[in-house]
C-alpha cells in the first residue's frame, strides 16, 4: 500500500534533503528545529488491465451516451490529444494517448466512420517533431494517418482553419480549430498530471486561436490566478475558461472528453533515489546518487541534457474516465488529489524548491531562465490549495544553474524576450502593455511557430505570466547556484550556496525563519490550512 | 639489575610512543573518511518517521543457491579439509564410531542423500558433524541452520552459507517453501544435517526433538541417520565465553525410514529414541543400551524430571561418565622455585 | 619617438598579441630627449602641447598590428600624437597679440605641404582625401603624429602650419579640447546618418563620439542601436542618446525584431539602412553586413586593416562598405559645438605624464575593460 505524503519536521538526525539543480542534484542541510520537508505521496497502484479500463470508460461514459452510439457512418470525427508537454518526463511506450486513441479508432471502424481526423492540441506550444508524434501515438496511427494528411497539428494563427463558436457575456470570443468546430463529434484525449489541466481547458486552450487565448492568458488574469489547483473560485483563468466552456457546450460541436490520470512513478528504476525519502536510501541508492552527481558535474551540459531528456518514466495509469467534460473533470480532479494532495499546517517564511531539468515548455529542449522562473513561481509555487505554502512577503529559494542558454529552434522568441523585454521590465502587466503585441504579431515568430518547431512569439510572456502571482506574493526570490547576471535580469537574487541564500533571506524574514522544502518531483499539491 | 629494569621501562616507553605515533597516523588517515556524512554513510533517521519493512532478503528468504555452485564448493572443500578440520581436532579430538552402520547405504549406487539427525549441545557440533560425516555424503552436505540466528545479517549469512553450506530453516515449524526447496535439493543428491532439537541446549541437558527431521524425511523420502554427539557441551556449551578443549565422541546410528502409515510424530519419537539409545551406548556399552532401549529405560537425554541444583548435579554425574570425563591432561605450569 | 626597427616591430607584435598595449615596452616606441623639429618654412609655428590623446591607430602602431599600407605613408622616426591641444609659441617669424590655445587639424594636405596648385581633392574642399600626403617639402606622413618633419603631440614641442590651427574657445577646458579632434572624426561620420534605423557597432571612443555627433547634429529621432561590451560603455551610450544598448551577440536579434525582419540562415532579410562600424575587425564588419538592410551602407568608422570577409551578401543585397576618414576644418568647427553641448570632456578618463608612457598605453589599450574611454598625455607641468 503506498504511503500518503507527509510533512517531516527536520531535526538533528535528519539527513540533508535532495534538491534538483537542473541537470544535476544536490543535498542541502536544512536548519533543524524550524524546517520541514513536504514529501509527496507514493505512487498509487496502477490499473492492471489498462485496455479493459479504457473500453469500459468508453462504453460507460459519465453523463453521456456510450461512444459507439455516437458514431455513425458518414460522420466527421475529430480526435484531439494533449501535446508533448505531458507527461514529464515522457512515458514509456505505449503512451496512454496511443492506447486510448486506438480504442476509439477501433470503435469508429466498427461503426463505419470514414472521415477521421487527429489533431495535436498544441495551443501556442511548439509543433511536435515526428519522433514525438510517433512516441505519443505509436507508429501504427502515425503511419496510417499522417501520410493522408489526417493527422495535423493545431495552428492558432491559421486564419483559414479557425472558426468562431460564440462569445461569453464577458466579451471573450471563443474561436477554435475549424475542423473540430465542423465535426459531428470531437473526442478529446487528455493526460492529467496537474489539477489545472483538463476539463474545458483542453479544447478552449489547446484548439483555440491566438485571439481567443489572449483574452485569458494575460498578466492581469494570471496575477489573479491564485493556485493552479483547478479551483475556479481562486482562479481568474479558470473562471474565464469555464465561461468559454459553456459557450462551447451550447454552441459548439458534440464533445466526448476522455481524461486519464497517472501515478507519480515518474523516473526510471536507476534514478530511484529521486523518489525515495533520504533516510530510506539504500547503499545502492547512495552510491547511485554519488556516482550520478559526480559524473554529471563532469559531463558537458549538452550530453547531460540528452541523457535527462532521453529518460522515460513508467507513469502508470491510475484512472480513466470519459463522457461529459465537467462531470469527467470532477472525477479526474478527485483522482489527481488522491495521488498528489498533502495536508500541510500553516504557512512558512521561506519556501525552498529544486528546479529540475524540464518543465512543460521544454521537453527535449533547454530549460532557459524564463522557464526557470515559470517552473518555480508558476508551477511549483502554485501547487497549493487554500493558501500558498509561503507567507505573503516571504522568500522563495530555488536551486538551478540558470545558465543563459536557449534552444534557438524551440524558443526563438524567448531569446528576444530575455534580451529586450527583461532588461526593461519584469512586471507582467507593464510588459503586457508595452511589449506583448510586438512579439505576438512578429511575422518571423509567427512563421517559426507555424512551420517550424517554435513556441509562439507571445509564449515567453505567458510563461512569465504563470509566475505573476508568485512574483507578486514573494518578498524575495533567490536562486542558489544560478549565473548571477542572468538571475539578476530575472529580477531575482543569486546566491552561491544554500547557507548564503538563508543569510540573504534574513534581510526579509529575520534570523530564525521557518523553512519549508517542497520535495519535488514527484508532483504534489499542498493543502495548506 | 637496576640498569636492566630501567632499560626495560625505557623500552616500554619507546614502544608506547611508537604505538601512539602509529595510532595517530591511522587516525589522521581515517579522519577525512570519518568526516564524510550522508550520502557517503548511511543516513540517520529523523524523529517520528516510520520506515516500512523492506521485503527481507534475510532470514528464511536468504538466497544460498550460490553456495552449492562449483566455485563455492571448491572454496568450502579447502576450508573444511584445512582450517576447520584442524580446529575441530584441536579443541574436540573427536572419536567417530558406528560408521559401519552406514556401509549398506554406501554400497548403493549412487549413495542416496541422507538426513543426519544429531543432538545439539554446542556450536562445535556443526563443524564436528561436517568433518565426521563420511564420504560420499561429506562433499554434498548441507546444514540446516536457524534462519533467525545465522541469516539475520548479510555478512554472517554469507559466511555460514560459504563455510558450512548452511541452509536457512525456521526453528519451530518447517515451512512448505523451505521443505519444497529442500526436497528439490535432496533429489539432486544433497544430504542434510538437521538438529531436531531446534537449537543448542540451554542447560547442558538435551531438549525434546521437534518434528523437522521426521517431516523432511517424510517429504523427501531420504533416510534419517540418528547421531549422538557426546562431550561438546562442556567444550563450548551455550553461555560459555571461550571454548575449553576436551574430548568428544560421535556415534552414528543405523538409518531409519518412516514406516508404512507412520505419521511424522511417531517417526520423530522413533528418531529421538534412537538418538537416546545411542547416547546410552556412548556412555555405557552397546548391549546395555540395547537392552534398556528394548525396555524403554534408556536415560533420557533431556535429563531428570526435577529442576534446580539437582538437575545440574545430575548433569555433572552424567558428564563424568562420558567422554567429557576423560579430560585431556593439562600441562600444569608450576611456579619456578629454583 | 617611434622609429622603424623591424626587430622591434616584431617584438611589439608579439607582446601586443599577448596583451594589448604591451608593445609599448618592447616595441619601436621610446622616450627620447626633446629635439624640436626645425620649422619647414618660416610660416610655420611652434607649439607646446598641453594634452595629447592616445588614439586607436596609435595603439595599432605600438602593438605592431597596423597595416603595412601605412608604411610608405609615414616617415621614421616620428613622434606620435595627433589629438593635440597646445599653446602656440611666439617666435621671430610669427607674432601674435595674445596667448593662443589651439587644437591641431593633423591632416597634412597640399596647403600644409606648400604644394600649389593644390590637388583636385583639396580644391574640392575634401582635404582629408588629399592626393599628396607623401609629397611636397615635408617628409611623407598622412597626419601630424606620423611625420618626421612635424613632430607629434606626445612631446613637449612640435611644429604646425597655421592652416592646421583651430582656436579653442576659452570656455572649453583642455580635457574638452583634446576631444575635439576625435569628435571631428565622428562629426564627419555623422554626415552619413540619414535619420533611418541605425546601428552603431562598438562603444569605444569612436562609437560613443559617433553616437554623440549624430544626436547633436541631426534632428531626426530614428532609433539607434549601439552594441557595447562593458558596463561603463553601456552607461555612456545610454546617456549619449542610444535607444537600445546591447551586447554584440544580441544585435542581430534586436535589429530583427525592431525592423520586423525575417531570417534566412544567419542573414536578416531586412535590417538597418545605415550601420556604423566603429570597431573595424572582421567580426564587426561581418556582423554589420548581417544586419544592414538591402541597398544599405556600412560606414567604416573604425580602421579595419587586413580582414577576411564573406561578401556574397554584399553582392546579393547590393550593400556597400564605405570608409570614413578624418575631417575637414568645417568638421572641427562643428565638433567644438558637439563637445560643448554633449559635455564630452567626461570621456577623458585619465591623463599620464610622458614618462609613464607604458602605463598610459596599457591603460588605453584596455580602456573598455578598465572602465575608461580616452586616455591622454599631460604635458602641462613641463
Amino acid at each position: 500500500m503506498p504511503r500518503p505524503g507527509f510533512v517531516l519536521e527536520v531535526d538533528r538526525s535528519t539527513p540533508p534533503s535532495l534538491f534538483w539543480r537542473g541537470e544535476n542534484f544536490s543535498l542541502e542541510k536544512l536548519p533543524a528545529g524550524r524546517s520541514r520537508v513536504i514529501y509527496p505521496p507514493e505512487p498509487l497502484p496502477a490499473i492492471k488491465d489498462i485496455d479493459g479500463a479504457i473500453r469500459n470508460a468508453l462504453l460507460n461514459p459519465i453523463d453521456q451516451d456510450p461512444l459507439p452510439s455516437l458514431l455513425f457512418p458518414g460522420m466527421k470525427l475529430t480526435i484531439c490529444f494533449d501535446d508533448v508537454s505531458l507527461p514529464l518526463p515522457k512515458m514509456r511506450r505505449p503512451d496512454t494517448r496511443q492506447r486510448v486513441i486506438e480504442a476509439v479508432l477501433d470503435m469508429a471502424a466498427d461503426a463505419g466512420v470514414e472521415d477521421v481526423h487527429l489533431i495535436a492540441a498544441l495551443g501556442l506550444h511548439r509543433r511536435m517533431h515526428e519522433y514525438e508524434l510517433r512516441h505519443a501515438l505509436g507508429d501504427r496511427i502515425y503511419d496510417a494517418f499522417h501520410p493522408r494528411g489526417m493527422l495535423t497539428q493545431h495552428d492558432a494563427e491559421d486564419p483559414d482553419n479557425l472558426a468562431v463558436i460564440g462569445e461569453t457575456p464577458h466579451g471573450e470570443v471563443l474561436e477554435i480549430n475549424k475542423r473540430a468546430a465542423d465535426s459531428d463529434l470531437v473526442v478529446y484525449v487528455n493526460i492529467n498530471s496537474v489539477p489545472m489541466d483538463g476539463g474545458w481547458k483542453s479544447i478552449t486552450t489547446g484548439l483555440a486561436s491566438y485571439r481567443c487565448l489572449s483574452a485569458h492568458h494575460n498578466g492581469h488574469t494570471l496575477q489573479n490566478t491564485r493556485s493552479l489547483s483547478g479551483h475556479r473560485e481562486h482562479s481568474a483563468l479558470h473562471q474565464s475558461i469555464w465561461r468559454l466552456g459553456k459557450v462551447l457546450r451550447d454552441h459548439g460541436p458534440k464533445l466526448f472528453q476522455i481524461e486519464t490520470t497517472l501515478n507519480t512513478d515518474m523516473f526510471p528504476e536507476q534514478f530511484s533515489f529521486i523518489a525515495t525519502r533520504e533516510w530510506e536510501w539504500s547503499a545502492r541508492e547512495r552510491a547511485t546518487y554519488l556516482a550520478t552527481t559526480k559524473a554529471l558535474k563532469r559531463t558537458p551540459i549538452k550530453l547531460a541534457r540528452k541523457i535527462f531528456h532521453g529518460m522515460e518514466g513508467p507513469h502508470q495509469m491510475t484512472s480513466i474516465q470519459a463522457g461529459e467534460t465537467s462531470a469527467v473533470h470532477e472525477i479526474t480532479l478527485e483522482h489527481v488529489y488522491r495521488q498528489q494532495l498533502v495536508p500541510v499546517e500553516g504557512q512558512t517564511d521561506i519556501l525552498t524548491m529544486g528546479i529540475p531539468f524540464v518543465c512543460p515548455y521544454n521537453p527535449d529542449g533547454v530549460m532557459n531562465p524564463i522557464l526557470v522562473m515559470c517552473m518555480g513561481l508558476g508551477y511549483l509555487f502554485n501547487m497549493y490549495r487554500n493558501k500558498p505554502l509561503v507567507r505573503e512577503g516571504g522568500v522563495i529559494i530555488m536551486t538551478h544553474p540558470t545558465y543563459r542558454d536557449f534552444n534557438p529552434v524551440h524558443h526563438p522568441s524567448y531569446i528576444d524576450f530575455f534580451e529586450q523585454v527583461l532588461p526593461d521590465t519584469t512586471d507582467p502587466v507593464v510588459m503586457g502593455q508595452k511589449w506583448e503585441k510586438q512579439f505576438a504579431e512578429d511575422e518571423w515568430f509567427r512563421h517559426l511557430y507555424r512551420t517550424g518547431n517554435a513556441y509562439h512569439g507571445v509564449h515567453p510572456f505567458y510563461a512569465w505570466y504563470w509566475g505573476a502571482h508568485g512574483q507578486q506574493w514573494a518578498g524575495k526570490v533567490i536562486i542558489v547556484g544560478g549565473d548571477p547576471a542572468t538571475v539578476r535580469r530575472l529580477g531575482f537574487t543569486p546566491a552561491t550556496t544554500m547557507d548564503d541564500a538563508f543569510e540573504i533571506a534574513s534581510d526579509v524574514v529575520g534570523r530564525a525563519p521557518t523553512i519549508t522544502h517542497l520535495h519535488v518531483p514527484a508532483l504534489l499539491v499542498a493543502d495548506v490550512s | 639489575m637496576g640498569d636492566k629494569r630501567s632499560l626495560t621501562v625505557a623500552q616500554l616507553r619507546r614502544m608506547a610512543k611508537v604505538g601512539d605515533v602509529a595510532s595517530s597516523a591511522v587516525q589522521a588517515t581515517l579522519k577525512p573518511v570519518r568526516a564524510l556524512g550522508f550520502p557517503y554513510r548511511a543516513p540517520t533517521r529523523p524523529k517520528g518517521v516510520v520506515v516500512p519493512e523492506q521485503p527481507s532478503k534475510l532470514g528464511a528468504d536468504f538466497d544460498t543457491d550460490w553456495a552449492r555452485k562449483a566455485p563455492a564448493r571448491a572454496a568450502r572443500k579447502v576450508i573444511n579439509r584445512g582450517p576447520m578440520q584442524a580446529l575441530v581436532q584441536a579443541i574436540a579430538s573427536p572419536e567417530v564410531v558406528g560408521l559401519d552402520r552406514l556401509a549398506d547405504l554406501k554400497e548403493l549406487d549412487p549413495a542416496p542423500a541422507v538426513i543426519f539427525a544429531p543432538n545439539h549441545y554446542s556450536h562445535v557440533d556443526t563443524p564436528l558433524m561436517i568433518t565426521s560425516v563420511p564420504e560420499p555424503w561429506r562433499s554434498k552436505l548441507m546444514v540446516a541452520a536457524a534462519a533467525d540466528y545465522f541469516f539475520d545479517k548479510k555478512l554472517k549469512g554469507t559466511m555460514a552459507a560459504l563455510a558450512l553450506n548452511a541452509f536457512p530453516i525456521e526453528r519451530e515449524v518447517t515451512t512448505r517453501k523451505s521443505s519444497d526447496q529442500l526436497r528439490k535439493l535432496v533429489d539432486q543428491g544433497w544430504s542434510l544435517v538437521i538438529f531436531p532439537e531446534g537449537g543448542r541446549s540451554p542447560d547442558g541437558w538435551g531438549q525434546e526433538f521437534k518434528g523437522g527431521a521426521a517431516y523432511l524425511a517424510g517429504r523427501t523420502g531420504a533416510p534419517v541417520v540418528p547421531v549422538f554427539i557426546d562431550g561438546t557441551g562442556s567444550i563450548y556449551g551455550k553461555g560459555m565465553k571461550r571454548p575449553k578443549p576436551g574430548k568428544t565422541k560421535v556415534v552414528f546410528g543405523a538409518p531409519l525410514w518412516p514406516e508404512e502409515g507412520e505419521n511424522t510424530r511417531r517417526f520423530n519419537s522413533r528418531i529421538e529414541a534412537a538418538v537416546t539409545a545411542l547416547g546410552d551406548e556412548a556412555l555405557t556399552d552397546f548391549w546395555t543400551a540395547r537392552q534398556r532401549a528394548a525396555n524403554g529405560t534408556n536415560p533420557k537425554l533431556t535429563g531428570p524430571e526435577f529442576n534446580g541444583w539437582r538437575r545440574q548435579w545430575a548433569l555433572a554425574e552424567q558428564r563424568k561418565l562420558g567422554k567429557a570425563g576423560q579430560r585431556r591432561r593439562q600441562n600444569r605450569r608450576w611456579p619456578d622455585l629454583g | 619617438m617611434f622609429s622603424r626597427k623591424p626587430a622591434r616591430f616584431a617584438a611589439a607584435r608579439l607582446a601586443g598579441a599577448l596583451m594589448p598595449g604591451r608593445g609599448a615596452a618592447v616595441g619601436p616606441l621610446s622616450l627620447e630627449p626633446d629635439e624640436a623639429p626645425a620649422l619647414p618654412t618660416p610660416e610655420w609655428v611652434r607649439l607646446k602641447p598641453r594634452l595629447a590623446g592616445i588614439c586607436g591607430s596609435d595603439l595599432a602602431l605600438v602593438d605592431g598590428t597596423a597595416s603595412a599600407y601605412f608604411d610608405p605613408l609615414v616617415s621614421y622616426p616620428f613622434v606620435p600624437g595627433h589629438e593635440v591641444v597646445a599653446d602656440v609659441v611666439a617666435h621671430d617669424g610669427y607674432a601674435h597679440g595674445r596667448h593662443r590655445r589651439v587644437v591641431v587639424i593633423p591632416v597634412l594636405h597640399c596647403a600644409v605641404r606648400g604644394i600649389a596648385p593644390v590637388c583636385a581633392a583639396c580644391a574640392a574642399g575634401h582635404t582629408n582625401r588629399c592626393e599628396r600626403v607623401a609629397f611636397g617639402h615635408l617628409e611623407p606622413g598622412l597626419q601630424t603624429g606620423f611625420c618626421e618633419s612635424t613632430g607629434g603631440g606626445w612631446s613637449t614641442e612640435m611644429v604646425a602650419h597655421p592652416s592646421q590651427l583651430v582656436d579653442v574657445p576659452d570656455d572649453l577646458s583642455d580635457e574638452a579640447a583634446v576631444m575635439i579632434e576625435p569628435t571631428a572624426c565622428a562629426v564627419h561620420a555623422a554626415k552619413r546618418y540619414d535619420g533611418s534605423h541605425t546601428a552603431i557597432i562598438g562603444a569605444g571612443t569612436l562609437g560613443l563620439l559617433t553616437l554623440a555627433a549624430i544626436r547633436a547634429t541631426s534632428d531626426a529621432t530614428g532609433p539607434i542601436i549601439v552594441t557595447a561590451r562593458y558596463p561603463e560603455q553601456k552607461r555612456l551610450a545610454k546617456e549619449l542618446g542610444a535607444d537600445v544598448v546591447c551586447a554584440s551577440d544580441e544585435l542581430p536579434r534586436w535589429v530583427r525584431s525592431t525592423t520586423h525582419s525575417l531570417v534566412v540562415g544567419d542573414q536578416l532579410t531586412c535590417g538597418c539602412p545605415r550601420v556604423f562600424d566603429c570597431v573595424g575587425s572582421s567580426d564587426s564588419i561581418q556582423q554589420a553586413l548581417q544586419v544592414v538592410a538591402p541597398g544599405g551602407e556600412v560606414e567604416m568608422v573604425g580602421m579595419p586593416g587586413n580582414v577576411s570577409l564573406e561578401l556574397t551578401s554584399l553582392w546579393h543585397r547590393e550593400t556597400a562598405i564605405r570608409g570614413v576618414y578624418a575631417y575637414t576644418r568645417a568638421d572641427f568647427d562643428t565638433a567644438i559645438d558637439v563637445v560643448r553641448s554633449a559635455g564630452l570632456e567626461r570621456l577623458v578618463s585619465a591623463t599620464y605624464p610622458l614618462r609613464d608612457y607604458t602605463d598610459a598605453i596599457a591603460h588605453a589599450a584596455n580602456a573598455g575593460r578598465r572602465g575608461a574611454v580616452k586616455i591622454a598625455f599631460d604635458m602641462r607641468s613641463h
